[in-house]
């Protein structure tokens, strides 16, 4: 039993940071899909400081927000809302798209 | 010292200062998993693939856990999994080998669940789980009939870089062996995300044998990959050649997998719930 003690004693150690670490999240961001298209395309954000981006899906097809460069993915379900958190992000440009549905517009997310 | 040094010396020299296995190694997997599960809904189609090129001539080395050698050995692992939640994957492995000069024949079977707690980015380090089931009638892969493995799975990304360790251990729960105890090994990588379409990493796979009583240093298996991996066309891939660092090691492997997504529709809705 003793590596099942040891890797609970991990999770719970991590988990430890989790109150600390949410509570930098205070902004957040809405994101909304409807008729095949993002709105907004562009996500502005401050840089170097963590936010949520809340996603609604008000469309009647699932989707999958993605982005790569922020190693972000999550799926939406039709008229679900979720939220995704991203960490700071450096000054930049960083896209995000649909990833089931590849000829919608893609999207950004600006730090500055 | 802080988390992310911390990690970075973890991922740097778990494979250098692993404790001193005939240690069993899963050569049907040489696989990374992150904290990321497949999506919920998801249906995945994954194949695992691996040749050795210079590997052993007798059985029961490097890789070989049974009386085939590993020399041109080529495995292949068919994965199907579903994302059961936002959280919780569930996934089932036929495993396929090929021996030199024979044909291709069923090698084992797997069940796993993995999951994540939590959602990315809200503890330091994301933290994930894996519970395994390996089934094996096929004495000559494998004379063990069932066997465990458990995992956790931390994951940090730092910029455009991600860190994961994954400790592994096993216990054999039918077979032989069934009154040893729980076995150590490790899987870890480091990736860039360079590009969606190709990125390059650095994979680490080992086994020390019995955590009571481990293999020496010269006996254990511990492998290096050098890998490349992204999407294309809808298709994942990762690829990357495999050199053993030890004396019971294979020496050169290649290996090659890839996998398909598909989405087939949520059983649930999104979890509200940091466990499930």
């Amino acid at each position: 039993m003793k590596p099942m003690i040891l890797a609970l004693s991990m999770i719970l150690l991590f988990a430890g940071g989790r109150a600390f670490a949410a509570a930098a999240q205070d902004d957040i961001v809405e994101l909304r899909y409807e008729n095949r298209k993002f709105i907004p395309q562009t996500l502005n954000v401050p840089a170097n400081k963590p936010f949520q981006i809340k996603i609604v899906n008000a469309s009647k097809e699932a989707i999958e927000f993605e982005s790569y460069k922020v190693n972000r993915e999550k799926v939406v379900g039709p008229g679900e809302t979720v939220t995704v958190n991203i960490p700071a992000l450096k000054p930049g440009s960083y896209d995000f798209y649909d990833d089931f549905h590849r000829d919608v517009p893609e999207g950004k997310i600006v730090a500055k | 010292m802080n988390i992310r040094r911390s990690l970075l010396l973890l991922a740097l020299f778990l494979p250098a200062y692993a404790p001193p296995a005939l240690a069993q190694m899963d050569p049907w997997e040489f696989e990374v998993y992150g904290y990321q599960t497949v999506p919920r809904g998801m249906l995945e189609i994954e194949s695992l693939n691996s040749v050795v090129l210079n590997g052993s001539r007798h059985g029961e080395k490097g890789t070989s856990k049974g009386t085939v050698p590993s020399q041109s050995m080529w495995r292949t692992a068919i994965e199907v999994t579903y994302g059961l939640t936002d959280r919780i994957e569930a996934a089932m492995y036929v495993n396929l080998a090929k021996p030199r000069g024979d044909d291709l024949q069923y090698a084992g079977s797997k069940f796993r669940l993995r999951g994540r707690l939590f959602d990315q980015g809200e503890l330091p380090v994301d933290v994930g789980w894996y519970f395994e089931l390996a089934y094996k009638r096929t004495p000559k892969y494998d004379d063990q009939k069932l066997e465990l493995e458990l995992r956790p799975i931390l994951q940090r990304d730092v910029g455009d870089f991600s860190f994961i360790v994954s400790p592994k251990f096993e216990k054999i729960l039918v077979g032989s062996e069934e009154k040893e105890g729980w076995e150590f090994g490790y899987v870890s990588g480091i990736y860039y995300r360079w590009m969606r379409a190709f990125s390059p990493g650095v994979e680490f796979y080992g086994a020390i044998g019995m955590m009571k009583h481990p293999d020496s240093t010269r006996d254990q298996q511990h492998y290096i990959f050098p890998v490349v991996r992204g999407e294309y066309r809808g298709i994942e891939y990762s690829v990357g050649p495999g050199f053993g660092l030890t004396h019971g090691s294979d020496r050169t492997l290649v290996k090659f997998n890839l996998g398909l997504e598909k989405y087939i529709g949520a059983i649930f809705g999104p979890s509200t719930n940091p466990l499930f």
